[in-house]
């Protein structure tokens, strides 16, 4: 009697939850009220059916109707405000099992797991955490959330938000586990106030939103003023349904909450005549560029500027017959004026140079003596350090060493985010000569992950950025190549994948 | 940057224009006042700001301005660089406040 209504509502809540992932419109209010609306109804039915129980003195069938049926509506709430503060790991873990959080429910339990450790950490639940996770395989999103929340335990918020974020990058895709991952790099944006950065999320729209993801997502695109931004009234709504309300009501009042338009906006269409200074001589303006680069943070526009500068200040006329001049006043060798030139374009050059690789900006773009010189520093010193990593991680294969799953994906993360910066800076030109090792490596690495190590969502990730390279730089046989791999079905434990 | 901060002139706080003995008179009066430990000596003006000047810096400047190629090369950065200041360059604007203690708040802080 009342184990029938009691699935239903199971049903139609596990559904609310399932089409709420997958929204971020109104929609989402209406099924997070449909979802809170039927766990309170199971709590109803399951509250009352163990009540009875209880009454008639059926007291262990009345214990085992509160752990079946008046836990698991209350099993979201439990995990977060009562087990995982207290870092109770493996009751975390077995609270993410038994919550039904959908296929493969062991995945969910270890990232509850360690987000309770993330919460205390200490080392003997990293072992066990860690030995948990080396179980499973192949490797997949939970594995890698998983070791993205042991690594922020550690207070390693680099490294854990370079994983957690990966986690998109598999085909393993369980829902309640990418919803916690992307909760952690939402709170993460927010504490750092990376807005921007949020914001843009919620355009992307790769990752299931939380509550309380949700509403840092709204907070973001009203601080940054975004078209979509919602109004007054769904942000306070997006409030109400998130966990933490008193922290997070600091934040929403904090939020603009009316379009503001930016102050150097006008409408008046008015003009201002603008007196241009005196342009200065060449060679100090180099050299004043040159100081800005080494001052602050070093920019693409500051960058252009010294090089510019120091090309047009090289080249100036008036700069060779002032070196030639002081040249023959002070009794310097023959030729002292072209080493001079040429002295100072090489060391600009190596300085200039070395500022863009530390900002990892690109080449300039300007011909000169240290605009070329730059350019070549820039894209060998890239090349050259792309290759070596590349090369070492195929030379593994050969050695035989055999690495965790895990350890593989990190050596796949930094070598692809060393590529991505360098050909950020390098642009289409760059991306061209790197392309080729990278896919001769990749490919080679992904057939054998495959192959031998059955790592089918990890080799699978590397072939599709494999082909998505080969399609940037257009390179044909990569791409028949790559469009054969991806289109294999990859086996998971949520069920087979296919790229469509 | 060095060519500016490790500049001779710099370091010797003499103009470019300074003739060879003014500047073997200017060394030998801040190694002799190094070595009595005068603070006024102990920083020399760049146009990045003060830079500690030591008795091995001095040597270094004074050699180099003696050889007339390293002279040229050091003159073409001291004569044309901005005025030095003997202030410290004030320090990259501060990253926006951020909401420190929010992950923790949030529940997921250690």
């Amino acid at each position: 009697m009342y184990a029938l209504p009691y699935l239903l509502l199971g049903r139609i809540h596990k559904a609310a939850i399932d089409a709420r992932r997958k929204d971020r419109t109104w929609k989402y209010l209406m099924w997070s009220t449909v979802a809170g609306t039927v766990a309170a109804l199971m709590l109803a039915i399951g509250g009352l059916f163990a009540f009875m129980l209880f009454r008639f003195g059926l007291w262990p069938l009345g214990a085992l109707v509160v752990g079946v049926m008046v836990l698991p509506p209350l099993a979201g709430a439990l995990i977060r405000y009562a087990i995982v503060p207290t870092g109770w790991y493996r009751g975390a873990y077995w609270a993410g099992v038994l919550c039904r959080p959908g296929a493969d429910a062991p995945a969910y339990g270890s990232c509850v797991s360690a987000w309770a450790l993330a919460r205390r950490p200490s080392n003997a639940g990293e072992a066990w955490l860690a030995a948990q996770r080396d179980a499973r395989r192949p490797l997949g999103d939970a594995e890698v959330v998983v070791t993205g929340l042991i690594a922020a335990g550690r207070g390693d918020a680099v490294t854990a938000r370079q994983l957690l974020r990966s986690a998109a990058l598999l085909v393993e895709n369980h829902p309640p586990v990418r919803e916690l991952a992307y909760e952690w790099l939402a709170v993460d944006a927010a504490e750092r106030g990376a807005w921007i950065e949020l914001a843009a999320e919620v355009e992307a729209n790769a990752w299931p939103a939380s509550p309380l993801a949700y509403l840092l997502e709204g907070i973001a695109q009203r601080r940054t003023n975004r078209p979509g931004a919602p109004r007054e009234a769904e942000l306070y709504a997006r409030w109400l349904l998130a966990p933490y309300r008193t922290r997070t009501l600091a934040l929403l009042r904090a939020a603009p909450l009316a379009a503001t338009t930016t102050p150097d906006a006008r409408d008046d269409g008015s003009t201002h005549d603008v007196v241009a200074p005196p342009a200065p001589a060449p060679l100090p303006a180099a050299i004043a560029a040159h100081l800005a680069i080494g001052r602050g943070k070093p920019t693409p526009a500051l960058l252009a500027h010294a090089v510019g500068a120091w090309d047009a200040a090289l080249g100036d006329p008036a700069t060779h017959a002032w070196l030639a001049r002081r040249a023959l006043e002070l009794d310097a060798p023959l030729g002292s004026v072209d080493r001079a030139l040429r002295d100072v374009a090489t060391g600009v050059a190596d300085e200039l140079a070395r500022a863009a690789e530390a900002a990892a900006l690109g080449a300039p773009g300007t011909r000169g003596p240290v605009g070329d010189g730059v350019t070549r520093r820039l894209r060998h010193g890239r090349l050259d350090a792309l290759e070596t990593g590349f090369a070492r991680w195929a030379q593994r294969r050969h050695d035989g060493a055999v690495r965790l799953a895990i350890d593989e994906w990190r050596e796949w993360l930094a070598l692809r985010a060393a590529y991505d910066a360098a050909v950020t800076a390098g642009g289409l030109e760059l991306r061209r000569l790197a392309f080729p090792h990278a896919y001769s490596t990749g490919t080679s690495m992904a057939v054998w992950l495959w192959n031998a190590r059955q790592e089918y969502p990890l080799s699978h990730a590397i072939s599709k950025w494999l082909l998505a390279e080969a399609l940037a730089v257009g390179d044909a046989e990569a791409i028949e190549l790559g469009h054969r791999n991806c289109r294999l079905t990859v086996p998971t434990r949520t069920g087979p994948h296919e790229e469509t | 940057m060095r060519q500016i901060t490790e500049n001779p002139f710099f370091v010797l706080g003499v103009s470019v224009d300074a003739s060879r003995i003014e500047i073997e008179r200017e060394a030998q009066k801040l190694l002799g006042m190094l070595e009595l430990g005068f603070a006024e000596v102990q920083h020399y003006a760049t146009p990045v700001g003060p830079r500690p000047r030591t008795s091995e810096g001095v040597r270094a400047a004074v050699a180099a301005l003696r050889d007339p190629y390293q002279r040229l090369v050091a003159e073409l950065w001291a004569r044309h660089a901005p005025p030095s200041t003997s202030e410290a360059a004030p320090a990259s604007s501060a990253a926006p406040a951020s909401t420190t203690g929010l992950r923790r708040g949030l529940g997921w802080g250690p």
